[in-house]
C-alpha cells in the first residue's frame, strides 16, 4: 500500500508572521555566526587516510615483506632480491586483475647469474579507475596504493608512473606511513575541526 | 552671479559624492555578500585577494574590464548597448532624491544633503523603477538567445506586477506625511515622532516584497534562475558589460530601494523612534555627524537582512510570485490604505 504524506500546510497565523521564513532565517543566522569548517586548500592540505585510493607506488625490500609468501614467490619464480629495490617478483598478477590490462607495461630481465629481475614497470594513469584490483592481487604486498592525490601534471607523459617513480613513492611511504595504524581518518584533530559538532570518538588502535 | 556659481559648485560636489559613493561602495557590496553569503555557508569566503580578501572587488573589476567584448552574431547591437544604458542611468538617478541627512550649513552655504528636493520625488522614483523594464526587456531582445529572452519576459512580468503594489504600498507613508517629497516626508516623521514603520506594517512588508521581486533577489529571481536559464537575460553579455547588470540591479537598486525604505518607514535619519514621544538617539556623542551615521546605519542593516533573507530561501515560480503579487499583496495594500485613512487623523492632529 502506498501511503501519501504531504507536509502540514501552515495555519493562518504563521502565515501572517512568516513564521516559516523565521524558521528558516534563523538555522542561516546561527551558522553564520559559528566558526568555519573548510580548510585553505592551497595552503593548508589535509592527509587523507592510510586507505586512501591515491597514485601508486612500488614498496622496497625492507626486510617487513610478508612472509612467506615473498620467500616462496622468489624461489618459485628465481627473483634477484635486493635491499631497497621493488619488491615486484613479475608475477603479473596485476594485469591480470586490472579491468584496463593495457595500462600496465611490465617487462623482466634475466640476469647473467640466471636469476630475474623487473626492468620494466609503467602504469599510465589516464587509463587508471583506481579501483585497487590490481594492489588486492599483489601476492607479495609490493604494489600499493599512497595518499598522493594532487595528480595535474602539464603532459601525458607526467601522467605515465615508471619503476623509479613508483620506487620513490614507495620509499616515501614506507618512511611516513608505513608505521601508523591502519584507521579510517588518521588526522583526528583535523577531523574534530571540521566536525567538532558531532564528537565522534573513534576507538583507539593498539599500534603494533 | 556669485550664488549662483556657489550653487552650481554644491551641487557638482552633491552629485561627485553621490557617484563615488554608489559606484565605490556598489563594487565593495559584491564582497560584502560574497562574505555573508560564505559565512552562512559556513565557508569564510575570499581571503587570498587583500587582508580578507579585502582587495577582490578589485580584481573581479580588473579581470571583467581586460575580458573579450563579445558580441552575439546575429544581436541588434544599438539595442545591446543601449539596455546597458537603461539599466544603469535610472538606477544611478534614484538617489537623486535621497535625503543623507538634515540642512547644515558650511562656509555660509545652507546645503541640503539631497540633489534635488523635487516635490514629487516618490514620483521619480517609482517612475525610474519602472524604467527597469524597458532595460531588461531590450537586453533580452537584443541579444538573440532564447535564455535571455525568456529571463527577460519573466523579469518585465515581475516587474509589471510588482510596480503596482509597490505603488500602492507606499501610498500609506504618503497619505499620513502629505507630501510626495523625500526630504518633506522625513521632516514629518520628526514633526509627527513617529515612524510610520509603527502605523504601516502591512505596507513596510509589502514594500520588502516588491522591492526584492524588483531587485531580482531571491526568493524572486526568477528571472536568472542559473539552473534553468543560465543567467536570464545576462548570458549574451561579456566583460564589464556582464559586470554592470548584476552591479546595477543586486547592489545599486537595493541600496536605492532600502533608502527609500529607510525614508518612507524608518524616518530617514533620525534616530531611534518610541512613538508618539520621542527619539531616543545613543549616538548623540557624534554630533552633527549622528543623523548621517543613522541614515547609513539603517540603509546597511536592511540591506543586510534582503542579504540574509537571499542565502536563505529557496526560489519562486513564476506563477507563484505573480499569483502573490495580484491575488495577495495588492489587496493587501488596498486594506492598508483604508486602515491609513482612519488613523490618518490621529497623527495629523
Amino acid at each position: 500500500m502506498i501511503k501519501k504524506v504531504f507536509e502540514k500546510p501552515l495555519s493562518w497565523l504563521e502565515r501572517i508572521f512568516f513564521v516559516d521564513f523565521i524558521r528558516g532565517l534563523s538555522v542561516t543566522i546561527r551558522h553564520a555566526f559559528s566558526k568555519t569548517i573548510t580548510t585553505h586548500y592551497p595552503y593548508e592540505k589535509l592527509t587523507p587516510p592510510k586507505r586512501f585510493r591515491g597514485f601508486f607506488g612500488h614498496k622496497v625490500v625492507n626486510g617487513k615483506e610478508p612472509q612467506p609468501a615473498f620467500d616462496e614467490w622468489v624461489e618459485r619464480l628465481k627473483v634477484e632480491v635486493e635491499p631497497g629495490r621493488s619488491r615486484c617478483v613479475v608475477c603479473l598478477l596485476c594485469k591480470r586483475a586490472c579491468p584496463v590490462p593495457q595500462l600496465f607495461e611490465i617487462e623482466g630481465e634475466k640476469l647473467p647469474n640466471g636469476k630475474r629481475r623487473i626492468s620494466v614497470f609503467n602504469m599510465n594513469m589516464l587509463l587508471c579507475t583506481f579501483c585497487g584490483f590490481c594492489v588486492d592481487a599483489c601476492p607479495v604486498d609490493c604494489l600499493f596504493q599512497s595518499d598522493i592525490h594532487e595528480t595535474a601534471s602539464y603532459s601525458r607523459k607526467d601522467a605515465v608512473l615508471t619503476l623509479e617513480v613508483l620506487e620513490r613513492i614507495g620509499r616515501d611511504w614506507q618512511r611516513r606511513r608505513e608505521k601508523e595504524p591502519d584507521r579510517i581518518w588518521i588526522d583526528d584533530a583535523q577531523r574534530m575541526r571540521l566536525w567538532h559538532e558531532n564528537d565522534l570518538k573513534l576507538p583507539e588502535v593498539k599500534k603494533q | 552671479m556669485e550664488n549662483l556659481f556657489v550653487q552650481l559648485l554644491v551641487i557638482g560636489i552633491k552629485i561627485l559624492v553621490i557617484l563615488g559613493v554608489v559606484f565605490g561602495l556598489g563594487a565593495y557590496l559584491t564582497w560584502v555578500e560574497r562574505k555573508v553569503a560564505a559565512h552562512i555557508q559556513r565557508r569564510p569566503g575570499p581571503m587570498v585577494v587583500g587582508w580578507h580578501g579585502l582587495l577582490q572587488p578589485l580584481a573581479d573589476g580588473l579581470k571583467l574590464i581586460t575580458k573579450e567584448d563579445i558580441f552575439p552574431r546575429a544581436g541588434n547591437r544599438f539595442l545591446y548597448n543601449l539596455a546597458l544604458v537603461l539599466a544603469l542611468v535610472p538606477a544611478v538617478l534614484t538617489f537623486a532624491v535621497v535625503p543623507f541627512g538634515p540642512e547644515f550649513e558650511v562656509f555660509g552655504v545652507k546645503v541640503k544633503p539631497i540633489l534635488t528636493d523635487l516635490n514629487v520625488g516618490l514620483l521619480l522614483v517609482f517612475a525610474l523603477g519602472s524604467m527597469a523594464v524597458y532595460a531588461i526587456a531590450l537586453a533580452g531582445w537584443a541579444s538573440n538567445s532564447k535564455y535571455a529572452l525568456i529571463g527577460s519576459m519573466r523579469k518585465a512580468g515581475i516587474i509589471v506586477s510588482y510596480e503596482a503594489v509597490i505603488t500602492f504600498a507606499v501610498m500609506g507613508p504618503v497619505i499620513l506625511a502629505g507630501t510626495l517629497s523625500t526630504y518633506e516626508i522625513v521632516q514629518q516623521q520628526i514633526n509627527h515622532k513617529l515612524w510610520y514603520i509603527w502605523l504601516q506594517p502591512i505596507a513596510f512588508v509589502v514594500y520588502m516584497f516588491a522591492m526584492l521581486a524588483e531587485t531580482g533577489r531571491v526568493p524572486f529571481d526568477i528571472q536568472e534562475a542559473e539552473a534553468e536559464l543560465v543567467t536570464g537575460f545576462t548570458v549574451e553579455y561579456g566583460g564589464i558589460k556582464f559586470g554592470i547588470f548584476p552591479l546595477v540591479e543586486w547592489y545599486v537598486e537595493v541600496l536605492s530601494l532600502s533608502a527609500i525604505a529607510v525614508v518612507l518607514f524608518l524616518g530617514g535619519w533620525s534616530p531611534i523612534n518610541i512613538p508618539f514621544l520621542g527619539f531616543v538617539d545613543p549616538l548623540f556623542f557624534l554630533g552633527p555627524l549622528s543623523p548621517f551615521v543613522w541614515f547609513v546605519l539603517k540603509v546597511a542593516l536592511l540591506f543586510l537582512f534582503v542579504l540574509w533573507l537571499h542565502w536563505t530561501l529557496p526560489r519562486y515560480r513564476i506563477d507563484q510570485i505573480t499569483e502573490t503579487a495580484w491575488k495577495v499583496m495588492l489587496p493587501l495594500t488596498f486594506v492598508n490604505l483604508m486602515l491609513t485613512a482612519i488613523l490618518a487623523p490621529i497623527v495629523w492632529r
